[in-house]
């Protein structure tokens, strides 16, 4: 019993010790004396620049508010995530401001931390439930996508083959994407997806994916990806096999370098997500809850714009050029 | 000898029982199949149709009116009648009129509302399928936070536009409707709140709800 209760005590003295290193790495300096508070930032991933924008901002806010403001990152990993809230609930942190690695698997993790009275803000992804988050603030994926499909269809002038490489599989916004854009996309019989295939959002893989998909489909004329950094990477194995130019690339996200493409003629278009305002949004609730609110709706959909290249002038990299 | 025969036997047991009794599925396969299973959006949008946007068609605005305002103060329009479930540029409205049907094409009615009736104002949208969720939005009374998934809140929108073309737009079209006949009708539109400086309000696009020829 004693030993047992011994390796129990260097175990948490471990953890606290690498949240302590964390915090310090990663929390706004200087503010500590002053801080009303810890927020915890815990996001998906920070190997996507989008993401990284988001936790960023979320951080930032949260320090103007007068919080110690400390970053997460899951690597898109539910184990690590848990973990990550098991140091926030342990660390007493006064909120969280979450991005979740999966709709359904996230469930618990929020659910633990509302039970340890700490209130959760999802930004931009949700969790599959309504009663264990005190607000979810969601990109409107599916809208966005109906949009982008009309688009499409328009641009592919209602025929042609086209690939289609989706998100997370566990994720609500990579189905909200694919169903908005098939809502539209299906109606018409001369558009045929050739292949739909899981890149899990990151450049690399799709740019592998959709280099094997051309082996077999080299005679494409559009791909519809489920996020930019994908429509970078599906980019990047059309150049390579010459075929930039001939076949258009659709992303969803509103990330810099495809801001940047669209400027540039590479990339057709895109859905503008604005994580700056969504993560500005949980932070300012985050603070209203701990000043006593409770009334918040509990999913906020937050509407996503097309960017093309008629447009692409009132757009700037995860937002508008009017800062709205 | 008698060994190695009971010995093959089970194993051919053992593998025969495996093969029948374990199988792999995709765990996100089986997740949406049991969001599917608990939730039926076409019979949610039916009833949504059926007995609840009818109590709430006798709040819509004159087209006129909306269009008057969308030109001369949006800030009132989206004030007085204007609805997003969320955050948007993008406002929902339901909207009543009649008009006269100056051309019908592929989308839609081009119908004018405005004397003199030589330009359209509006377009009553008559195609094939319908997308977006102007009805579903403009109506009010479905509320995003009800819902564990927000894919079941979109399904919905989604069903309720099969509605507009099964109950609507076809019925509609069976009667024949030609150029110069005037118009009644109910509907839902989504402007921005910048679509005068976009020229979005050069025709507006309205989803019928219920279309009458006169």
């Amino acid at each position: 019993m004693a030993r047992r209760l011994f390796v129990v005590a260097v175990v948490t003295l471990a953890l606290s010790a690498s949240g302590c290193k964390q915090k310090k790495q990663e929390s706004a300096g200087g503010q500590e004396a002053r801080s009303k508070g810890n927020i915890a930032v815990i996001v998906s991933t920070l190997n996507n620049p989008w993401f990284v924008v988001l936790a960023d901002t979320a951080k930032t806010r949260a320090g103007e508010l007068g919080y110690e403001a400390t970053i997460f990152d899951s690597q898109n990993d539910t184990a690590k995530e848990s973990d990550h809230f098991e140091n926030v609930i342990v660390g007493g942190y006064a909120a969280i401001l979450f991005n979740p690695t999966d709709a359904d698997g996230s469930i618990a993790n929020v659910k633990k931390a509302k039970e340890a009275g700490i209130p959760t803000f999802c930004i931009d992804r949700e969790v599959n439930a309504n009663d264990v988050a005190a607000a979810q603030i969601l990109s409107d994926n599916y809208a966005g996508c109906v949009e982008l499909g009309q688009y499409f269809v328009k641009k592919m002038s209602q025929k042609g083959k086209y690939v289609e490489l989706l998100g997370i599989l566990g994720d609500n916004n990579t189905w909200n994407r694919s169903k908005g854009f098939h809502s539209v996309v299906d109606n018409y019989p001369g558009l045929k997806m050739v292949a739909q295939q899981g890149a899990e959002f990151d450049r690399t893989k799709a740019m592998d994916v959709l280099e094997s998909i051309l082996q077999a489909n080299p005679d494409i004329d559009a791909v519809f990806c489920g996020n930019d950094a994908m429509a970078m990477g599906a980019y990047q194995a059309l150049a390579a096999a010459g075929k930039a130019d001939k076949v258009m690339v659709f992303g969803f996200d509103g990330a810099k370098d495809v801001i940047d493409s669209i400027r540039d003629g590479k990339i057709v278009a895109t859905g503008m997500q604005f994580p700056k305002r969504m993560a500005r949004m949980a932070a300012e609730q985050a603070d209203e809850y701990i000043k006593g609110k409770r009334d918040f709706p509990q999913k906020i959909p937050v509407a996503v714009e097309l960017v093309t290249r008629e447009n692409i002038a009132k757009y700037t990299a995860y937002g508008r050029q009017s800062n709205e | 000898m008698k060994k190695v025969g009971k010995y093959t036997l089970t194993v051919a047991v053992l593998a025969f029982l495996l093969h029948r009794g374990l199988y792999f599925e995709n765990l996100e396969d089986i997740r949406q199949q049991r969001r599917r299973e608990a939730f039926n959006a076409a019979e949610y949008a039916r009833d949504f149709w059926d007995n609840q946007l009818p109590g709430v068609l006798d709040k819509a605005v004159g087209t006129k009116e909306l269009i008057g305002l969308f030109n001369t103060d949006m800030a009132q329009a989206i004030e007085r009648y204007g609805k997003t479930p969320g955050v948007s540029r993008v406002y929902a409205y339901l909207l009543k009129g009649e008009g006269t049907i100056l051309a019908i094409g592929e989308n839609g009615l081009e119908v004018s509302v405005e004397e003199p009736q030589t330009n359209p104002d509006v377009l009553i949208e008559t195609g094939f399928y319908i997308p977006g969720n102007a009805v579903r939005d403009a109506s009010g009374l479905i509320d995003v936070s009800k819902f564990s998934d927000t894919m079941k809140f979109n399904e919905i929108g989604g069903e309720i536009n099969k509605i507009v073309v099964k109950d609507v737009i076809k019925p509609f079209l069976d009667k024949g409707p030609s150029t110069g006949r005037t118009v009644r009708f109910f509907g839902a539109t989504q402007i921005a709140r910048d679509a005068a400086e976009e020229k979005e309000l050069q025709l507006v696009r309205i989803v019928p709800i219920k279309l009458e020829l006169e």
